[in-house]
C-alpha cells in the first residue's frame, strides 16, 4: 500500500532504492520469475525454448551494455558511437584469455571489464576538450580503429577467422546449454545493474549528473571535469566489456563481424528509447530493441505464409516499419519508455482520484 | 444405417489422419537459411533457389530412400540475430542437418555447431571451416578461398612466358570474408615467383576506385587479384579500363558472374575469374538435368553452387539413412565417407575424410569474352597437409 502524498521522516529514506514494501515485494516476486522463467514445464515441455530463451538470454546481456551507455551517455551526457566496439574489446580479451590462454570465464570476464575500461578511457580523453557532435566523431573513430584492430591483428584476434571460445564451467560442470549458461547472466545482470542504480546515489553519480547539466557550474562547484568525465568512460566501458564478453562466451564465438557501427548505434537507440538518464530505461531500451524485430519478423512470417506472393515483400517492409515505430516512438514518448512506465504507476498511485 | 456410415467415414479419416501423421514423422527435416531480401539477396537468390530446386526433384523422384525432404527456406535477410533466432528453433524441431549462406551466419554459428552436432553446408568457403578440428561441423562443396587463390596464382604463372618477374598486386575489401585468403595467397605468390606490390583496399560497396586504380596504374602491376562481390569487382574493372590500365585482373568467385557482364560492360573484357561449378549451358553430363528442371532458363552461375550443394548432402543423408542413422552426427560421418564424389561435372569431384573436409584441390578458370564466359581450364593443386585452414 502506498499512501496518497510521500511522508518521509529521514533523508536516509529518501534515498533508498526500493522505496515501499509494495515495490519490495513487487522486486522479489520479479526476481523469482526471472528464475523460474526458464524452467518453466508445460505438459512436459519447457516453456521457454529454442529461439526464445536465446532472446531472454540476449535481453539480459543487452540490458548490461546499455546501462553502461547509459551512465555515460544518459548521466554524464558524453554521447559515445563506439559502444559496439567497446563490446568487441570485452569479447576479444575474454576469449583470448579462456581460448588461447586457457584460463577460465571467471578471470576472463572481469579482466573483459577491466581492460575495456581501459581502452575506454584512452578513447575518452578527447572528451576533455570535445562536446556534442564533436565527441559523437570522436568516439566513432574509436569504433573505426577498434574494428580495424580487431580484423588485423592476428596473434590475438584471430583476424578474419575469429576465435572459438569455449562456455564458462565450475568443478567440472559446463554451463554448456542456453538455460544453464541464463543463470551466470542473471546474476551478473543483477549484481550490475544495482550497482549502477547505487551509483547513481553516491557522490560519484551525483558528479556525474553536474557535469550533464552544466559542466561550468559544475567546474566551480568543485567537480574536476577531466576526472568525471574519464571516470565515465571508464565505468561505462566496463559495463560494456563485461555485456560482450558474455555475449561472445554465450554465441560460442568471437569475430570482428559482430561488433560493427550497427550495433553501436542500436545500443544508442535502446537507451533513448529506454529513457536518457534512468537505469530502469535502459532495461526498457533493451527489451524493446531485441523483442520488437523478433515480433515483427513473427508477423510477416504469419503473413508470409498465408500469402505467399507478398511474402518478400513482407520481409523487406521490416526494416521500414522498425524504423517507423522507432520514429512514432520519439515522437510521441521523447522521454523514453522509463517516463512512461512512471506516468503508468503515478495513475494507479492515484487512483480513482488524480487530478 | 446413416449413423454406421458416418461412424465409418469417421473411422476412415482417423485412419487417413493417422497415416498422414506417419507420412509426416519419417520426413527428413532440414533447416536453410538463406538471403532472398538482404544485402547478398542478388547472389543469394540463385543459390537458394538451386538448393530448393534440386529438393524439389529429389522429393519428386522417390525422395531418399522413399523418405520426403521437409525444408522450408528461411529468409534471414543477411541479419545474423535472424540466423541464430533461426538456427535455435531448427535445433528444437531437430533437424538433421542446414543448409546454410552467406559469411555472416556460417561465422555467428559455427560456435554452436559443433556443440549441437548439426551439420552445416554454407556458401562461405572461408578456409577455416575445412580443418575438422576447429570446425568439425562445417561443410561446403568449393574448394576454399585461399586454394581458389593459389590456384588462379598458378595459372597466371604458368601462363607467364617474360622472363623477369610477374608482379601483383591484392585489392579487397577490408572485411573478414576479403582478407581471408590473402595470407596463404601472397605465400604461395612469393613461392612461385611474384613479385608482390603491395595491396589496396576497395570497400564492398564502394562507388569509384579511382585512386586505388591510380596507384594500381603507377605501380605498373602486370596482374591484379579482385577478392570482393560482383558489384565491386565492376567498379574496379570500370575504373581501370578508364585509366586505361593493362593489368590482368583475377576475380575471386563471388566477385564474377553474368552480372560482372551487365554491370561491367566491355570493361569485363579479358578479366579471368575463378569459378567452382560449371557455368549454365557447359558440356557436362550434370547440365543435363539442370536444363530439364530449368527449362532451358539460364540461370546464375551461383545456382549450380547451390544445386551441388542440395545434391551432397541428398547423397549423404542416403548413406546416413541406409546405416538407421539420420542424426546430425549420422549425416557428418556420412558425408565424411565421401570419396571423389562424382557431381556430373558440375564441379570437381569431392572427398571428405574426418581430418580434412576439403572438398577438392581444384579452380575452374574462365575467361570474360566478349559477353560470354569462356571456359579455359582447371586448376589442380596437391591436397598439402600444411595448406589446410590457411
Amino acid at each position: 500500500m502506498h499512501y496518497c502524498g510521500d511522508f518521509r521522516t529521514t533523508y536516509r529514506k529518501d534515498m533508498e532504492i526500493f522505496q515501499t514494501p509494495f515495490i519490495k515485494v513487487c522486486m522479489a516476486v520479479f526476481l523469482v520469475f526471472l528464475l523460474v522463467l526458464p524452467v518453466l514445464k508445460l505438459k512436459g515441455e519447457y516453456l521457454l525454448k529454442g529461439a526464445y530463451l536465446w532472446i531472454l538470454l540476449q535481453i539480459l546481456i543487452a540490458s548490461i551494455g546499455a546501462v553502461g551507455i547509459n551512465i555515460l551517455t544518459g548521466y554524464t551526457g558524453q554521447i559515445s558511437l563506439g559502444q559496439g566496439a567497446f563490446l568487441g574489446v570485452g569479447a576479444y580479451t575474454s576469449a583470448y584469455i579462456t581460448a588461447k590462454l586457457g584460463l577460465s570465464f571467471w578471470v576472463g570476464i572481469p579482466a573483459a571489464g577491466l581492460v575495456t575500461a581501459m581502452a575506454g578511457m584512452v578513447f575518452g580523453i578527447p572528451s576533455l576538450r570535445l562536446k556534442g557532435l564533436y565527441l559523437a566523431i570522436a568516439t566513432l573513430a574509436s569504433q573505426f580503429i577498434l574494428e580495424w584492430i580487431f580484423l588485423r591483428w592476428e596473434s590475438v584476434t584471430g583476424g578474419s577467422y575469429g576465435i572459438t571460445i569455449p562456455r564458462p564451467s565450475i568443478a567440472g560442470y559446463t554451463f554448456s546449454t542456453d538455460r544453464s549458461y541464463y543463470y551466470i547472466v542473471l546474476a551478473v545482470a543483477i549484481v550490475m545493474i544495482l550497482f549502477a542504480a547505487n551509483l547513481m546515489r553516491t557522490r560519484t553519480g551525483r558528479a556525474f549528473m553536474a557535469v550533464r547539466d552544466h559542466y561550468i557550474s559544475a567546474e566551480i562547484m568543485g567537480i574536476n571535469l577531466f576526472k568525471y568525465r574519464l571516470l565515465s568512460f571508464g565505468i561505462s566501458s566496463f559495463y560494456a566489456g563485461v555485456a560482450g564478453a558474455l555475449f561472445g562466451h554465450s554465441l560460442k564465438y568471437v569475430s570482428s563481424e559482430q561488433f560493427n557501427i550497427g550495433v553501436s548505434i542500436v545500443y544508442l537507440a535502446m537507451i533513448i528509447i529506454g529513457g536518457l538518464g534512468s537505469i530502469i530505461g535502459s532495461i526498457f531500451g533493451a527489451v524493446f530493441m531485441i523483442l520488437l524485430p523478433k515480433l515483427l519478423s513473427v508477423v510477416t512470417e504469419a503473413v508470409a505464409a498465408d500469402y505467399a506472393n507478398i511474402a518478400k515483400l513482407a520481409i523487406s517492409f521490416e526494416h521500414g516499419i522498425f524504423g517507423l515505430i522507432i520514429i512514432l516512438f520519439l515522437i510521441f514518448e521523447p522521454d523514453g519508455l522509463a517516463h512512461r512506465w512512471k506516468m503508468v504507476k503515478a495513475y494507479w498511485k492515484l487512483y480513482p482520484f488524480s487530478y | 444405417m446413416g449413423r454406421k456410415m458416418i461412424r465409418m467415414a469417421a473411422v476412415a479419416a482417423c485412419t487417413m489422419f493417422l497415416f498422414a501423421g506417419f507420412a509426416l514423422a519419417a520426413d527428413i527435416k532440414v533447416g536453410h537459411l538463406a538471403d532472398l531480401t538482404g544485402p547478398t539477396s542478388s547472389v543469394g537468390n540463385p543459390y537458394a533457389k538451386g538448393v530448393q530446386d534440386y529438393k524439389e526433384y529429389v522429393n519428386a523422384h522417390g525422395g531418399i530412400n522413399g523418405k520426403k525432404i521437409d525444408m522450408q527456406m528461411f529468409d534471414y535477410a543477411y541479419d545474423k540475430n535472424k540466423a541464430i533466432n533461426q538456427y535455435k528453433a531448427y535445433v528444437e524441431e531437430k533437424v538433421v542437418a542446414v543448409q546454410g549462406w552467406g559469411t555472416g551466419d556460417t561465422e555467428a554459428l559455427t560456435g554452436f555447431l559443433a556443440a549441437d552436432k548439426i551439420p552445416y553446408l554454407s556458401a562461405s568457403y572461408s578456409a577455416h571451416l575445412t580443418d575438422p578440428a576447429k570446425a568439425p561441423y562445417n561443410f561446403f562443396i568449393a574448394a576454399d578461398y585461399s586454394t581458389q587463390l593459389r590456384a588462379g596464382l598458378k595459372y597466371i604463372k604458368d601462363g607467364w612466358k617474360e622472363k623477369r618477374a610477374p608482379k601483383i598486386v591484392f585489392i579487397y575489401p577490408n572485411h573478414p570474408y576479403g582478407i581471408a585468403p590473402i595470407r596463404g595467397g601472397k605465400e604461395y605468390a612469393k613461392e612461385l615467383g611474384f613479385e608482390i606490390l603491395g595491396d589496396e583496399d576497395v570497400g564492398l560497396k564502394a562507388i569509384e576506385a579511382n585512386s586505388q586504380m591510380l596507384s594500381v596504374k603507377n605501380k605498373n602491376a602486370d596482374f591484379a587479384w579482385i577478392g570482393g562481390t560482383t558489384p565491386s569487382a565492376a567498379v574496379i574493372i570500370k575504373d581501370a579500363k578508364k585509366l586505361g590500365l593493362k593489368t590482368k585482373f583475377l576475380v575471386n568467385i563471388w566477385g564474377n558472374d553474368e552480372d560482372l557482364i551487365k554491370i561491367g560492360g566491355a570493361a569485363a573484357d579479358g578479366v579471368l575469374g575463378l569459378q567452382a561449378a560449371a557455368v549454365y549451358g557447359d558440356d557436362v553430363p550434370g547440365m543435363k538435368l539442370i536444363k530439364e528442371v530449368t527449362k532451358n532458363e539460364h540461370q546464375n552461375t551461383h545456382y549450380i553452387r547451390g544445386w551441388v550443394s542440395m545434391m551432397v548432402l541428398c547423397e549423404a543423408l542416403k548413406i546416413a539413412d541406409k546405416k538407421g542413422q539420420l542424426n546430425g552426427p549420422g549425416v557428418k560421418d556420412a558425408l565424411e565417407t565421401f570419396k571423389d564424389f562424382d557431381t556430373g561435372g558440375l564441379t570437381s569431384k569431392i572427398t571428405y575424410t574426418p581430418t580434412d573436409h576439403r572438398p577438392n584441390m581444384s579452380a575452374k578458370i574462365y575467361e570474360y569474352q566478349k559477353g560470354k564466359l569462356v571456359y579455359k581450364t582447371t586448376i589442380e593443386l596437391p591436397r598439402k597437409a600444411e595448406w589446410l585452414g590457411l
